[in-house]
């Protein structure tokens, strides 16, 4: 089932002034409810306005965005539900707490709802749980935190609204390895108890690569691309004359086939390539993994 | 190899909300040679920064010793000496805008020369040389406001290379920029140690950056825990997932396949080297 | 959006008063200030708007750009020119209604004053605020006032904070647009509410901000210290201002108008 579909969607930049930009250009995509889709594109494709669009924050110049099949400009008073529904985390989310406990920190969002007190707290204990956020750190002031810990209290803020759609503008940069998979890991968490459809912008193919199912490829304010991750990273070369980045895994495969070995197609993860090369070392069927 | 960087049982700790000493380095043994490109490898408050600062004296070692080119800063220094060392050993740090002065690019690149008062006929030869060396000399006259974060980054990198320093330390600079501006941020690095000589710390938690340096230093809980040549550091991956890091996709997958038993002595570390060895192997298949 | 607010009025030209050295053009405007403020006779007014007109055709600033400062303090004109009609005796009643009364005087007068201060904002936003980029201007104060440093005013720090707010402003407000939807986005509402509600809501603004911009504080000085600064003892500049011939004369002018406003 369609969650979002944009239909025609425009966007332009500074209005009426010397200064206008199309940032997006008739934009049509439809997002399935509970994929996880990734959405890649290099600075200035138009990603952020894209993903401030589907939140409500900006509103399209031309076209319209459809939640569940209704469009969520037809009563502009409601928007304030619409973002309840549609949760947006922004690039580096951790300069936006601001409450004296990462519990109050968490709870300004269902506060904002109007919810009762136990039922937003039973929302900020899941959304705490979903980020591997303990107990201990429930009293503790934000800004004491470590920059990894910061940036999953405030994801899991916007997750204590419980948003049928979660957005993430970037939400592992700037993190070690560790903590790169401690907030994906919520992420999946959050998906896996409550089914939520999910949308990822992110620089790095390899995270794309591991963690969504559709891939969205922005380019100059367009959607470039469309289609699940076997689709978009069989076409590299033009993936990368479009300014973006491989997976070092997929250059490596694509090396190979300059040199005249033939892995396959598809192949982009550590695992996809293991699997391919297996046969080669254990002699047999590369059945046995 | 001249020794650049000697640093001997080096600790540090900072003063904590009740007055408590917090350690954060301990026992710290580094040397640095002239010329070198170093990596600093550790996660997130692992320690790494602090080590950078401490090398510029921006803090102050606790014990220990610190020499550079042979001379002991770690002791008292006057405020020309203190000078002379941040002149020698130039820092850029993560946030391009929170490191830029001026409004105009030309401006923040001269702040440094101006700041060591050089005479003013000088200042121009050395910013417009900066600014050729990052490749940025079309935006002289722009504001930074207007440039994308790798462009602001190779900025602040013109601004410390105009005050011609010996050792550049580069203290997570790539960490906020997109893919393209890391690739600038990084060729610039490169260009800086092969053709100028300078001695590169650069400090990181990205693999891919960290195998193009001839050394890796690892950094755990404020102590050196490893250290080498990329090859050598990245010989055991599971090492590095213990300590939370990780390794380039490809030595993953070379790992993997010398538990297959594959005749692969030494890791691999980049795509162009794997390719080939690789291919090798599958011939004899 | 508040990234679109542009900071000061600078339009980028290459007239004459945009090749004049800063601090030349301080001293200029000093010297209009006073000249305007001096004109009495008809004459005197006469060679003011005169002056005034040819300053504007000489920078090539468009005059609509010129006029467009007029709408922000047109209020004040409007009102002083009103208080002087009617407050202001004289001989000539030309007209009575009631316990209004107004005299010719005070129409000459409200004419002079609307005058006066027309010529007074248009020549001196030519002279400064379209002319000189903000740094330049902060530049040009530095070295002006650089004699009053013997008496241990701190002129190199103020313009040394002046150069860093101009820098920081546009990141500060870009910051403010970010933080203001971040909490949007978590259902912050800044319209709605009585006064004291809508105050209320601005503290999820204030207080990231003020953490983000102590934090950026701290890693400028941290840059700074690393690029050697320590205040302006024995700092050079890369730029050196060289007074040319053409600020001479511009200055000899400038005297000469004001005298002459002055004797007429």
């Amino acid at each position: 089932m369609t969650k979002i579909e944009l239909k025609g969607v425009s966007y332009l930049y500074g209005g009426k002034t010397p200064f206008e930009k199309k940032a997006l250009n008739n934009i049509n995509a439809c997002i399935e409810e509970g994929s996880i889709t990734g959405i890649i594109g290099h600075t200035g494709s138009g990603k952020s306005t894209l993903v401030q669009l589907l939140n409500g924050l900006l509103r399209p110049t031309e076209g319209q965005i459809l939640l569940d099949g209704r469009d969520i400009w037809e009563k502009p008073k409601k928007m304030r539900a619409l973002r309840f529904k549609v949760g947006l985390v922004f690039q580096y989310p951790e300069y936006q707490l601001f409450e004296e406990t990462v519990k109050q920190d968490i709870a300004f969002g269902p506060k904002n709802m109007g919810l009762s007190s136990d039922e937003a707290e039973r929302r900020v204990m899941d959304a705490a749980k979903f980020c591997g956020l303990g107990q201990e750190l429930m009293g503790k002031s934000p800004f004491e935190l470590s920059g990894g810990q910061k940036r999953r209290v405030a994801i899991a803020g916007v997750m204590a609204m419980s948003p049928e759609v979660l957005i993430l503008d970037e939400p592992a940069a700037g993190l070690d390895p560790q903590g790169r998979s401690d907030i994906f890991g919520g992420i999946c968490e959050y998906r896996r108890k409550t089914g939520a459809t999910v949308i990822i912008v992110s620089h790095s193919m390899e995270d794309i690569a591991r963690y969504c199912d559709r891939v969205l490829v922005m380019s100059k304010g367009q959607v470039w691309a469309e289609g699940s991750c076997d689709e978009i990273f069989s076409r590299a070369d033009e993936l990368e004359a479009i300014g973006l980045d491989i997976p070092q895994i997929a250059r490596l495969v694509r090396l190979l086939k300059e040199k005249g070995v033939d892995l396959g197609d598809k192949l982009y993860t550590v695992g996809d390539v293991y699997r391919a090369l297996l046969p080669y070392f254990t002699g047999g069927d590369g059945g046995a993994s | 190899m001249k020794k650049f960087i000697e640093i001997k049982n080096l600790n540090f700790s900072y003063e904590g909300d009740e007055g408590e000493r917090v350690p954060v380095l301990h026992d710290i043994n580094l040397d640095i040679n002239k010329g070198e490109f170093v990596t600093i490898l550790g996660r997130n408050g692992s320690g790494k920064s602090t080590l950078a600062k401490v090398i510029n004296m921006i803090l102050t070692p606790d014990s220990g010793e610190l020499r550079i080119d042979g001379k002991n800063i770690a002791a008292e220094l006057t405020d020309e000496e203190l000078m002379a060392v941040r002149r020698r050993v130039g820092m850029v740090f993560q946030n391009p805008d929170n490191q830029l002065v001026a409004t105009i690019v030309e401006e923040d690149i001269a702040f440094g020369p101006e700041n060591l008062g050089i005479p003013s006929a000088e200042i121009r030869q050395r910013v417009d040389d900066a600014l050729d060396t990052v490749g940025m000399k079309a935006f002289a006259r722009h504001s930074p406001h207007q440039l994308s974060g790798g462009q602001k980054q190779r900025i602040a990198i013109a601004g410390i290379i105009a005050m011609l320093p010996e050792c550049i330390i580069f203290d997570e600079s790539t960490a906020m920029l997109d893919p393209k501006g890391r690739q600038e941020v990084m060729d610039t690095i490169e260009k800086l140690n092969r053709e100028k000589g300078i001695t590169i710390i650069a400090i990181t938690h990205n693999m891919e950056e960290a195998v193009r340096g001839d050394r890796i230093v690892v950094i755990d809980g404020g102590r050196i825990v490893k250290q080498g040549t990329p090859k050598d550091v990245f010989a055991k991956p599971y090492e590095l997932w213990e300590l939370g890091l990780a390794v380039p996709q490809v030595t993953e997958l070379f790992d993997m396949l010398r538990c297959l038993g594959a005749d692969l002595p030494e890791s691999v570390i980049t795509e162009e080297e794997g390719a080939e060895k690789l291919a090798r192997l599958l011939e004899t298949k | 959006m508040l990234r679109d607010i542009t900071l000061g009025q600078y339009f980028p030209g290459n007239s004459v008063f945009h090749r004049t050295d800063p601090r030349v053009k301080i001293v200029l405007t000093m010297l209009y200030i006073v000249a305007v403020f001096m004109a009495d006779s008809l004459l005197s007014y006469l060679i003011m708007t005169a002056g005034t007109i040819l300053l504007i055709a000489v920078s090539r600033i468009p005059l609509k750009t010129v006029t467009s400062g007029f709408k922000t303090i047109l209020f004040i004109i409007i009102f002083t020119a009103v208080l002087n009609i009617f407050w202001t005796k004289g001989e000539n009643l030309l007209f009575s209604f009631g316990i209004i009364n107004v005299y010719a005087e005070g129409l000459i007068h409200a004419g002079k004053m609307v005058l006066r201060l027309a010529c007074l904002l248009m020549g001196t936003s030519v002279l400064i605020s379209y002319t000189t980029s903000p740094i330049a201007l902060t530049d040009g104060l530095e070295r002006l006032l650089s004699p009053l440093k013997v008496i241990k005013l701190p002129v190199h720090e103020f313009a040394m904070m002046m150069t860093i707010a101009l820098r920081f402003i546009p990141t500060l407000i870009e910051e403010t647009d970010k933080i203001m939807n971040a909490q949007k986005a978590r259902g912050a509402d800044f319209t709605e509410g009585n006064l004291l509600q809508r105050a209320k809501a601005l503290i999820p603004i204030l207080i990231p901000l003020f953490v983000s911009a102590f934090m950026r504080a701290g890693e400028l000085a941290t840059a700074m210290e690393c690029r050697c600064y320590h205040g302006g003892e024995g700092r050079t500049r890369m730029t050196v201002l060289k007074t040319k011939p053409l600020d001479w004369i511009l200055l000899s002018v400038f005297i000469a108008y004001g005298v002459g406003i002055i004797l007429l």
